[in-house]
């Protein structure tokens, strides 16, 4: 019985040993999780933080956001849930209003990100050094898009460079963030690759930004800098050169118009060459930021009265009135509408519910049964496009314009876009700013609706109020007069969250 | 009066006593039967002062030879009070044995020991299984719920085996959880939980509230401690005992929504155009989408159990079956299971005993929790004109408003299934070294292996059908060593234990799922069937390291005193933070046994308790403060996955342990000879260091990081009463009572005054609708005031437009003007229990309530505000809106043009309410009439009314976490419990 003892005792005694002399009991082994430890390190790990940098930037685009609603191309009803697209249309939105929550949010989360991939790519010794420029470039220049964006919508906005949060940040002025932007872009055209591969290429198609992505963008940057709020026109020869060496470049990206301004909006293009840069989407996977809303058609679901749908927006009037007939003007807007998806009750936009014009651009043409106009989705695969190869060009014609002169390169230019919308080249001998002033509406034909193009040229140009005094008078009436001297309603109010 | 008839009886026996005390030996014969007189089988007897021993017969008789001098014979049997008899020279003796009632001699588990009630210095509540027997109580926490004070219990999802939230003395933790701890045999549960365990092989449970009594299991004890106790076997032959019910359960109450010609007319004033170009033709076709989705349904529940053994060999064996159908049509839950516990004693000073439980889980739809698009605010929301189907088999999938799918269609069409199996097991070997030192090894394991699997048809997936499987298992190891040292000496009485514990815990998860399923005919078991694949894994684990002594004094059974002291080690920090120490102390003492106080001739028991102690929180998941990557996936716009990462939230090697201090005074109160109970307790508990998770503003990329910041101070009191008014031969009438009050407040925040709080329902909401504020309770809602609707055009405001208050003044209304209104925190709490019986007839009437919370019903607002989920309003109260005729209306006419807010107090409604649980009848039909054994068939409805102003389902029903108190209160398509009817019958042999 006494040895008996002894064996519960030691038994005891070594169960306590093996536990408390056991010193790694209590270290913490994520075996299942990266760390920032053991993350950019390898070709691989950068690729999977270039994915989630796209990610990212896909959130922002997926939804329309009512930021550039105060546009004179697009407008929305005053009622029920659409309410605060309409208060960005009328100029009575405020910090509360939730439909530009995913753009403030998504474009720092991207930001975030390419902050810490700007912070880490170097330290990714087991890849190519091409790799990790590669890498480098890619974040560098969707921290470019994103600040580009914040600072056209809100104007002064904190300024994060690190992914290290900090309560309380400050707000940048505007020419930092312009500062930071270009020297961004500049890294992103030298460290980017002219051509990705793998699966950041499809058919062909660049999903991720290239040298071409970051010198069309950059072109862009400098044509905004000439305007408001900075100014600075010498910016103009700067944008002209950018836009140039794309326009000459073009081989080297294969960019190029397609024939048909139509089949840009068709899914079975939607990795196409005209796309300088891009978010891609598909619907055919479970996973949100990865669908491409589809809110603006009159679409998706019967039985409404007409094609239901939800209608985030639609064409203002007297935009649409201007807009040149054309295949571009029939591939914007819908034409028939049929009443309870009858296709025996046809009527046109003024006899819709809502008196108004439908984007058909943002018709996901896959999911939508044309016999009867019934939609089964409003989730699509449809590319939102963010740069395409017309906008370097209008882009170019402009600031060649405002720094040289119209001359035959810039005519060239913006003939090229309206050429290929069917209409005529535009009249020679046009001055300075009635050149300018040309290539501005094409843009808005050109971009109509397309994520603020419209708004953004409006108001760097400041000629907002000017744009909302042609507003049709059966549209809602404006609640506040925006000011094209004092800038009021030029930017979004900071949302309460922050 | 009955109370005092039994002193004439004690005098009787004491004279007996001291006549036979001479007597020669002899054999004793008699009977012993139970409180209604049905005979008593097992009782053992033995000789007072010797180990001469015996059994009562089937019929309760027994024989007993007794030595010379023997005096006294103790009877004695499980769950009756221990009764001593005189040997007179009379044999037979008969002997009736009384139900425990006063239970001041029993022995009270205590975490690493136990002790006698009447011993007790900490703040511990006993809940015995007799509380809730003639209920058809699934699982443990429903007898919790009302029974003890101190003790909230709230049925936060009336889906079969829905979430349960339950807080012992409020919520002290902003981020980390406040359930409390739940030790089933001395096995702390981490990978199963309460709601696994089988409720009817509960014996006892025991509720540790204040930190002298929880600082023993240290940083696991701050939200306090139930200490579950099984049952075990008694000696004597095999006990069978069936236990079976049958519920049938119909939905407490409906929405009053519109019709559907209401309905068009008014989704045409908010259309601002005719969508409905006719609504009167719509007169006769409302779809009465509730009752779609409701569904009567049934719960059967059978209990099979057999108990029996020798001095040396004890055992209980039990299984179980359990069906339970949801009260969403096409849901349900089924549990089936076993449990074996044997005690063996190997030898005069080695015993050993291996307590094993396993059980299976199968549940069918019963997630829903509560979210936006679910069935329960999909089906409040859906137009009353909508048909159910487009024609016969074809579901309409898509109706006018809401954006949500046919919540019937998705009732009925969606798959997915939970299958769990759980487990647990314990050793314990128990060695006596001496007479006054005894080691204790408990080795346990509780696990739990479970597996999900959908599938999704063409209805639910449209076009695009999918399938998958996801297992995860969980396996946590406990080994406790305990050493006690107990040792009376004259008036001193001396308990010491020492305690070595590990515990570390293991989760790894795999899962597999896809789409573009090429056929169905496979179910989800054929996932290579889909085109576009992915897989996922997971793994994380924990460890805990503690070392606990404690030394327990009673100075001649007056004066008790109680320290602790544990030392916790936890992998969830990093260096030096990983470990803490947590002591406590509590004194008690007497007075009933003070000359002073016996004099008064008032008190059967009088106790004065004070404790003080320290407890922890490591309630944050494993690798919280490490920074890990965020892995997600990306499409490149094709239809394979391809991996990728982002940053998660930051690493925060800072972080250290949350502590709680608590103080608790309380009283015990004994009358009339222990037949009124009352105990009374008072306390005070400051948490600090609260572990955090710390919004990241949106501009840094928003997430959140962990920090310990602030405090948190709950205080109030709690009693508990137990009354006996009325003890007769044939009608006996019992009380019990249960008062708890309690004041939570948030005392700094660091940094911050007011933290905001993510929300739930985005697309319905739209911002933060709670907050974490200074001075404020967790769970202030933070809203827009509502203060009606305009008379008058003001301003861009129209008459009959919503009005709210510009509180901050900048000339519009927004999230600005939010304001703190309230909280979802109760204050009051009460359960009201009475047990009458009369003859055979038992009688429970149970009632609990709750008061002083407030609840922001996002169901309600769904069916009121037009947002951009749903187009149009149906609920019945705003179609009597304001108009130009109809002034006195609050609700908005639909054809506003100005913004009516979710987010306002028009949608924060009063969450008090009195519950009529539970009345319950039974009858007992004894072993004399039945002849092989003794039946009780019982009937008893439970949630039969309720008192409350709250206009959703159910107020105790919320779509927030259970394990949260700073997310609370919200319900947003909660599942609400059901309303009852019984019938159950239970035998023994």
């Amino acid at each position: 019985m006494k040895r008996f003892n002894i064996y519960i005792f030691s038994a005891a005694v070594m169960m306590l040993l093996t536990t408390s002399c056991n010193k790694s009991f209590l270290d913490e082994k994520p075996k299942g999780s990266l760390t920032p430890g053991n993350f950019y390190q390898t070709s691989k790990d950068l690729a999977m933080a270039e994915a989630a940098l796209a990610l990212q930037l896909n959130g922002a685009f997926n939804v329309v956001e009512g930021v550039h609603y105060g546009g004179d191309d697009i407008t929305s009803k005053r009622s029920g849930n659409k309410i605060e697209f309409s208060d960005f249309d009328v100029f009575n939105a405020n910090s509360s209003n939730a439909r530009m929550n995913d753009w403030w949010g998504y474009f720092y989360k991207t930001i975030k990100s390419a902050n810490s991939l700007i912070a880490n790519y170097e330290n990714a010794v087991s890849a190519t050094e091409e790799e990790r420029n590669n890498a480098g470039g890619y974040a560098y220049f969707m921290r470019a898009i994103s600040y580009f964006y914040l600072t056209r919508t809100w104007g002064e906005v904190p300024m994060p460079v690190e992914a290290v949060p900090e309560a309380d940040r400050p707000k940048a002025s505007v020419q930092e963030i312009y500062d930071l932007i270009v020297a961004d872009l500049q890294k992103a055209e030298t460290m980017l690759p002219d051509h990705w591969t793998g699966n950041a290429s499809q058919n062909g198609i660049d999903i991720f930004a290239t040298r071409g992505s970051a010198k069309s963008l950059l072109a862009n940057v400098y044509l905004t800098m000439a305007g408001w709020p900075l100014k600075q026109t010498d910016k103009y020869a700067l944008a002209a050169a950018k836009a140039k060496e794309v326009i000459d470049g073009k081989a080297t990206w294969g960019y190029g118009l397609l024939t048909n301004f139509a089949d840009l909006w068709k899914i079975s293009n939607k990795y196409n060459k005209e796309a300088v840069f891009a978010c891609y989407y598909s619907n055919d996977v479970p996973e949100w930021n990865w669908e491409n809303g589809n809110m603006m058609a009159p679409a998706p679901f019967a039985p409404d009265y007409e094609e239901g749908g939800w209608e985030d927006g639609f064409g203002e009037i007297a935009f649409y009135n201007r807009f040149p007939a054309g295949a571009r003007k029939d591939a914007t807007y819908q034409k028939d509408y049929f009443v309870k998806n009858d296709p025996n009750t046809v009527v046109d936009w003024q006899h819709t519910l809502q008196k108004h014009p439908y984007f058909l651009k943002y018709r996901d043409d896959e999911n939508v049964d044309w016999s009867t106009h019934t939609a089964n989705d409003w989730w699509s695969s449809a590319t939102t496009f963010i740069i395409r190869y017309a906008e370097v060009l209008l882009i170019y014609a402009e600031a060649q314009a405002m720094s040289a002169g119209p001359d035959a390169s810039a005519y060239a230019a913006v003939n090229e876009v309206r050429n290929r919308a069917g209409l005529a080249d535009l009249p020679a001998g046009l001055s300075q700013t009635a050149f300018r002033d040309a290539v501005l509406e094409e843009k808005g034909w050109e971009f109509t609706a397309e994520n603020g193009v419209r708004w953004f040229d409006l108001i760097r140009t400041e000629t907002v109020a000017q744009a909302n005094a042609l507003r049709d008078p059966s549209e809602v009436p404006l609640i506040n007069q925006p000011d094209d001297a004092t800038h009021t309603y030029y930017w979004a109010p900071i949302p309460q969250n922050d | 009066m009955l109370i005092f008839e039994k002193k004439p009886f004690l005098l009787f026996l004491g004279i007996l006593i001291t006549a036979f005390s001479y007597s020669q030996v002899r054999k004793i014969t008699g009977k012993v039967t139970g409180p209604d007189q049905t005979p008593l089988e097992g009782v053992t007897i033995t000789v007072k002062g010797t180990s001469i021993a015996a059994l009562t017969i089937n019929d309760g008789s027994f024989v007993i030879e007794v030595p010379p001098t023997a005096k006294v014979l103790v009877f004695s049997f499980t769950g009756m009070e221990t009764q001593e008899a005189a040997l007179s020279g009379s044999s037979p003796l008969s002997v009736q044995l009384k139900n425990k009632e006063g239970q001041l001699d029993d022995i009270v588990v205590i975490g690493y020991g136990t002790q006698k009630r009447k011993d007790l210095t900490g703040s511990i509540a006993t809940l015995s299984s007799k509380a809730y027997k003639d209920q058809p109580v699934l699982n443990a926490s429903s007898a919790l719920q009302g029974r003890v004070a101190g003790v909230s219990v709230t049925n936060n999802s009336g889906a079969p085996g829905g979430e349960v939230k339950i807080r012992i003395r409020g919520a002290n933790s902003v981020n980390a959880s406040n359930d409390p701890l739940y030790v089933v045999d001395g096995v702390a549960l981490s990978s199963t939980g309460l709601a696994d365990i089988n409720v009817n092989d509960i014996a006892s449970m025991e509720i540790l509230k204040d930190a002298s009594a929880t600082a023993v299991y240290g940083s696991r004890g701050a939200n306090g401690v139930v200490l579950i106790t099984t049952k075990s076997g008694a000696t004597g032959e095999a006990k069978i005992e069936y236990n079976g019910f049958m519920s049938f359960n119909k939905p407490m109450k409906t929405y009053d929504l519109m019709d559907a010609v209401t309905y068009a007319e008014t989704a045409n004033l908010t259309a601002g155009a005719d969508v409905f170009p006719n609504p009167g033709s719509y007169a006769g076709k409302t779809t009465n989408w509730q009752d779609l989705i409701f569904a009567n349904s049934v719960t059967q529940s059978h209990q099979l159990s057999v108990n029996g053994g020798t001095e040396n060999a004890k055992y209980y064996v039990s299984g179980f079956y359990i069906n339970q159908e949801g009260l969403l049509a096409n849901s349900n839950q089924k549990r089936f299971g076993v449990r074996s516990n044997i005690d063996l004693k190997l030898t005069k000073r080695l015993s050993f005993g291996i307590n094993v439980y396993a059980a299976r889980i199968n549940s069918h739809n019963n997630g829903d929790i509560g979210s936006k698009g679910n069935p329960v605010t999909s089906a409040l929301t859906w137009a009353p004109t909508e048909e159910v189907y487009d024609s016969p088999g074809e579901y309409n999938r898509f109706g006018i408003s809401p954006i949500w799918s046919n919540p019937y269609m998705i009732i009925k069409e969606r798959v997915g299934n939970n299958f769990s199996n759980v487990g647990i097991f314990n050793g314990k070997l128990k060695y006596n070294i001496t007479d006054w030192l005894t080691l204790n090894i408990n080795a346990g394991l509780d696990m739990n292996i479970s597996k999900y699997a959908f599938l999704n048809n063409e209805w639910i997936s449209p076009g695009n059908n999918a399938s998958g499987q996801s297992s995860s298992e969980s396996y946590t190891f406990q080994n406790s060593n305990i050493l006690t040292f107990h040792k009376a000496f004259g008036n001193h009485d001396l308990t010491a234990t020492a305690l070595m514990e590990s515990t570390s815990s293991n989760y790894s998860s795999f899962g597999a799922s896809g789409s573009g399923l090429a056929s169905l005919s496979n179910g989800y078991y054929n996932l290579g069937l889909n085109t576009a694949q992915a897989i996922s894994s997971g793994y994380s684990n924990w460890a805990l390291l503690s070392y606990m002594g404690r030394i327990a004094y009673n100075y001649n059974d007056k004066y008790l005193l109680t320290a602790t002291v544990r030392r916790d080690g936890s992998s969830k920090f990093q260096g030096d933070n990983k470990w803490s120490n947590f002591p406590s102390f509590s004194a008690g003492w007497k007075l009933s046994n003070e000359q002073f106080i016996e004099e008064l001739g008032i008190f059967s028991n009088l106790k004065l308790r004070a404790g003080w102690g320290i407890t922890g929180n490591q309630a944050v998941g494993p690798y919280s403060t490490l920074g890990l990557l965020a892995a997600t996936t990306y499409s490149y716009g094709t239809t394979t996955f391809s991996p990728a990462y982002t940053l998660g939230n930051p690493a925060t090697p800072d972080v250290k342990w949350e502590t709680s201090k608590q103080l608790n005074v309380g009283l015990d109160f004994g009358f009339l000879n222990n037949r009124l109970n009352i105990s009374a307790d008072y306390y005070n508990k400051n948490t600090s260091d609260l572990l955090l998770f710390t919004r990241i503003a949106n501009y840094d990329g928003g997430g959140s990081y962990l920090k310990n910041i602030g405090k948190v101070n709950n205080r109030g009191w709690e009693l508990m009463i137990d009354a006996n008014p009325v003890a007769g031969k044939s009608f006996n009438w019992n009380v019990m009572a249960s008062f708890s009050f309690n004041q939570n407040k948030v005392i700094n925040l660091g940094e911050d005054s007011m933290l905001e709080r993510s929300w739930i329902g985005a697309g319905l909401i739209t911002n933060s609708i709670q907050v974490v504020k200074v001075g404020q309770p967790l769970g202030a809602f933070y809203l827009i005031p509502w203060e009606g609707v305009y008379q008058a055009d003001k301003g861009i405001y129209k008459a009959g437009d919503a009005m709210y208050r510009d509180v901050d003044g900048n000339g519009s209304v927004g999230f600005e003007d939010r304001v703190i209104t309230a909280s979802a925190t109760p204050k009051i709490q009460w359960g009201l229990n009475n047990n009458f019986t009369y003859k055979n007839f038992e009688l429970n009437i149970f009632v609990q309530g709750s008061h002083g919370n407030k609840i922001f019903n996002a169901t309600y607002a769904a069916t009121a505000i037009p947002t951009s989920d749903v187009k149009f309003i149906n609920l019945a109260d705003a179609a009597n809106y304001w108009t130009p005729s109809n002034t006195s209306s609050t609700w908005a006419n639909p054809g506003s043009t100005n913004k009516s807010w979710v987010e306002s107090t028009q949608f924060l409604q009063d969450g008090s309410y009195v519950r009529l649980k539970n009345v319950s009848l039974s009858y007992q039909i004894s072993k004399d009439i039945l002849k092989l054994a003794s039946a009780k068939i019982y009937v008893s409805a439970q949630n039969i009314a309720t008192l409350t102003r709250y206009k959703g389902f159910d107020p105790e029903a919320t779509s927030t976490a259970a394990n949260s108190d700073t997310d609370a209160g919200i319900d947003l398509g909660a599942y609400p419990s059901p309303k009852t009817i019984t019938v159950g019958l239970q035998v023994r042999f």
